[in-house]
């Protein structure tokens, strides 16, 4: 008897949540069923309308595609218009306490893209550019996949087939329902009350802010760069001031993450050294996101899989990342191999447990990084190494290279780990960061 | 570059990578064009122009041999470059990331086979048409037509047989195909005798012009000459007002000199094929007899 779990010419597919993960789980779903010579029917359920300004039309991040997602994505075919990316980015310069650093891209090219997720800040100001989720989602219709507007608010099991509701009303039984709900809504609860143990990811309150002013200005203070901070500031594990055109989005990530950090930010004294001090700058738009830092540890079930920041994500960099390497994943075990819990089990939980695993070595990263906050010697001797790195044309630029992966997203945390190894000063840290 | 872009722009010409360089990188087209060109003893040669979007480079990068080509930017373009490293490691994690490459290198080979298919057809049309006589004289004709612009346009042979000029080859209304001319005969058998190329204007007045069905004006009459002979005639006439001129006979004896060797080639081959074909009737005969 034919395996009831694999989709057929004409299974139906009910993606929930039409940020980056559900379309980009469309888009591969689609061109690999196209592939093997199957029509599948895909609807994507995605109430928010992504062109509208400020938080109602954004998935709220920094909008930082990582070099890594640029390249893959232009390898895919997909690349990233003129007419989406806010800046090209080609470096980094990182600020501690204790003075600062900048790293170039190791190709001299613009590598990294700044988006907006929405239709921009709050009442944006000057030509607004295309929306980040919206470029993908018309990248998904246009693979074949039907966008409908509708908030799903319940999933029920019939005869382990899965019922979607939306308004009260029974509008689909689909042969597989994707869940890339991501963490910032309460739409968990539609799968954690589906009873096959989904519990939601664990997540903290992260805060982003809108700066706006001229946009001269943000060419002369930011250039292509990314400004990263690693400052002792209460609370903040690390920010950064990310250029787009006529603002620039401030990101901060940590524990405690309040309304007021962002003021306490600014007026920190290593920020306020590099903000315009003629120009002047307005807060413009704000918002508290959650983040996920721990994945759920059961993300699927028969006919239903979760993925995206609802799933696996990456700790603190490159969500987007993982939300096409998990959308993708997903996408090839329901086309290539089925839709049951052993499908997922054997095909995507390997995926979705390398990065649960690479986070491992994230956290002891950042615990590194945490060290280099108050460690004058540290960053005094970190700074001397890559200054000289970036003036030679020659060198190797190892340490440039590993601090650059590090914040680009670029490698895998186990990766990056394994070639700080090399470096005495970060092999020291290690040691003392294990022993805490 | 603008705000919004992403990779490095080339400038008009610049070079991306050079044949024989070493590859390390693949590339990714965002904006603009670039031409893929290849060395080889008659200067260089674009083997293709590629737009927005598409891949190239790919090939050093999988055969790990040195680039077959160079890569230019035709106008200014904006490349993002794609490290060999860190795409094999992405390759590592998900294979199915080659789809894509897979499917503009199968593009790139089914339009390869497609040139090399026609390539193969016109080399066998030009061989087929080399060694018959009057298919030559037509191919010679017809090359004739797309440098000098003529109503009418004949060649003719002198066959030893007939005794006369024959035409094997003409285009316009002026020229019978049974027209035959002794040598000394008319212009063109004036023109085999003595050899001399001619440009005639008002050609109504030249006492060696016969008149054929149309009222023409100018014309050209070039020998064909053999090593030893000249064996026959190249012919253009224009009816209307518009003469010819002198580069025009410059032209037209510069084509009858490559018509000449390729006719006599055509001429030896039927005659060896007309010997082969004697010699195996021979061989049969004899084989036979015995
Ligand atoms: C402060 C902060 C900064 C970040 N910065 C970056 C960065 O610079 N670069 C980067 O790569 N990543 C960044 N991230 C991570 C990134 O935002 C996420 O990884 C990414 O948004 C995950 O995409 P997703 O599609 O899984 O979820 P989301 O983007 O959250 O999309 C989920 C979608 O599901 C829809 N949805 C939810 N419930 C329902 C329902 N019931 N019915 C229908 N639709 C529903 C929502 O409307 C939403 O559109 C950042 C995250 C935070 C918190």
């Amino acid at each position: 008897m034919a395996d009831p779990y694999v989709l057929e010419n004409g299974s139906e597919i009910a993606v929930i949540g039409g940020g980056p993960t559900g379309s980009f789980f469309s888009i591969f779903a689609l061109k690999m069923a196209k592939m093997i010579g199957k029509e599948l029917n895909v609807t994507i359920y995605e109430p928010k309308d992504f062109t509208k300004d400020g938080p109602r039309g954004c998935n709220r991040c920094g909008g930082l595609i990582s070099e890594l997602l640029v390249q893959t994505l232009a390898v895919e075919g997909i690349n990233l218009p003129e007419t989406l990316v806010q800046r090209g980015i080609n470096s980094y310069r990182l600020y501690t306490d204790h003075g600062n650093v900048f790293i170039g891209t190791p190709s001299h090219e613009k590598t990294i893209a700044t988006v907006y997720r929405g239709g921009g800040p709050k009442g944006i100001i000057g030509k607004g550019k295309e929306s980040f989720d919206r470029f993908l989602l018309d990248l998904a219709v246009s693979e074949g996949a039907i966008h409908n507007p509708l908030k799903i608010d319940r999933i029920e099991y019939n005869n382990i087939r899965p019922v979607l509701f939306a308004k009260g009303q029974r509008i689909q039984e689909p042969d597989l329902a994707v869940g890339a709900i991501g963490v910032k809504s309460r739409t968990y609860k539609i799968f954690e009350d589906m009873g096959f143990g989904y519990r939601r990811p664990e997540t903290v309150t992260a805060a982003i802010a809108e700066i706006s002013t001229h946009s001269s200005a943000i060419t002369e203070y930011f250039g292509n760069s990314v400004h990263l901070f690693l400052l002792p500031i209460k609370g903040v594990k690390f920010a950064a001031m990310i250029p787009k055109g006529t603002y620039v989005t401030v990101c901060i990530l940590g524990k405690d993450i309040v309304v007021n950090t962002v003021n306490n930010f600014l007026d920190n004294r290593v920020v306020k050294s590099i903000l315009p001090k003629t120009e002047t700058y307005k807060v413009n738009c704000r918002c508290l996101p959650k983040m996920n830092v721990r994945a759920p540890k059961i993300p699927f079930n028969h006919r239903v899989i979760l993925c995206g920041d609802a799933g696996s994500t990456r700790l603190f960099k490159d969500g987007l990342g993982a939300a096409y390497i998990m959308g993708k994943a997903a996408a090839k075990t329901a086309v290539f191999h089925g839709v049951s819990k052993q499908h997922f089990q054997k095909e995507y939980y390997p995926v979705y447990r390398n990065i649960i695993i690479d986070n491992k070595f994230g956290k002891v990263l950042f615990a590194v990084t945490d060290a280099f906050k108050v460690h004058k010697a540290l960053n005094k001797s970190m700074f001397r190494v890559v200054q000289k790195e970036q003036l030679e044309p020659s060198s190797q630029k190892i340490l440039s290279s590993v601090l650059w992966d590090m914040f680009t997203g670029n490698e895998l945390y186990k990766d990056i780990f394994r070639r700080a190894m090399n470096f005495p000063m970060f092999f020291d840290i290690f040691k003392g960061c294990i022993r805490i | 570059m603008k705000d919004g872009e992403l990779g490095r722009v080339y400038g008009e010409g610049e070079f991306i990578f050079k044949e024989g360089d070493e590859g390390d990188r693949m590339y990714v087209i965002q904006s603009g064009r670039v031409r893929i060109t290849k060395k080889t003893p008659s200067g260089d040669i674009t083997i293709a122009t590629l737009g927005s979007g598409e891949i190239f480079g790919e090939m050093a990068l999988f055969d790990r041999l040195p680039r077959s080509a160079t890569a230019g930017a035709l106008d200014e373009a904006r490349i993002l470059s794609i490290d060999k490293k860190k795409l094999f490691q992405t390759i590592d994690r998900d294979p199915t990331l080659v789809f894509k490459t897979l499917e503009s290198m199968s593009r790139r080979i089914r339009r390869l086979d497609e040139e090399f298919t026609k390539l193969r057809k016109s080399k066998i049309d030009i061989l087929q048409i080399f060694v018959n006589v009057d298919e030559t004289c037509s191919f010679i004709l017809e090359e004739a037509k797309n440098f000098i612009k003529a109503d009418n346009g004949s060649i003719m042979l002198y066959s030893d047989e007939e005794k006369a000029l024959l035409i094997k080859a003409a285009f316009g209304t002026e020229w019978n195909p049974k027209t035959k001319l002794n040598a000394g005969e008319g212009i063109a058998g004036d023109v085999l005798k003595t050899g001399r190329a001619e440009l005639i204007n008002n050609v109504s007045m030249d006492p060696r012009y016969k008149k054929g069905s149309a009222d023409i004006n100018s014309v050209l009459c070039v020998p064909i000459k053999g090593r030893n002979t000249h064996f026959g005639v190249i012919n253009m006439s224009r009816i209307s007002e518009n003469l010819f001129t002198i580069e025009d006979l410059n032209l037209l004896r510069f084509i009858a000199l490559y018509a000449s060797i390729a006719i006599e080639n055509a001429m030896n081959f039927s005659r060896l094929r007309n010997v082969a074909d004697e010699v195996l009737m021979h061989a049969t005969m004899l084989d036979m007899l015995g």
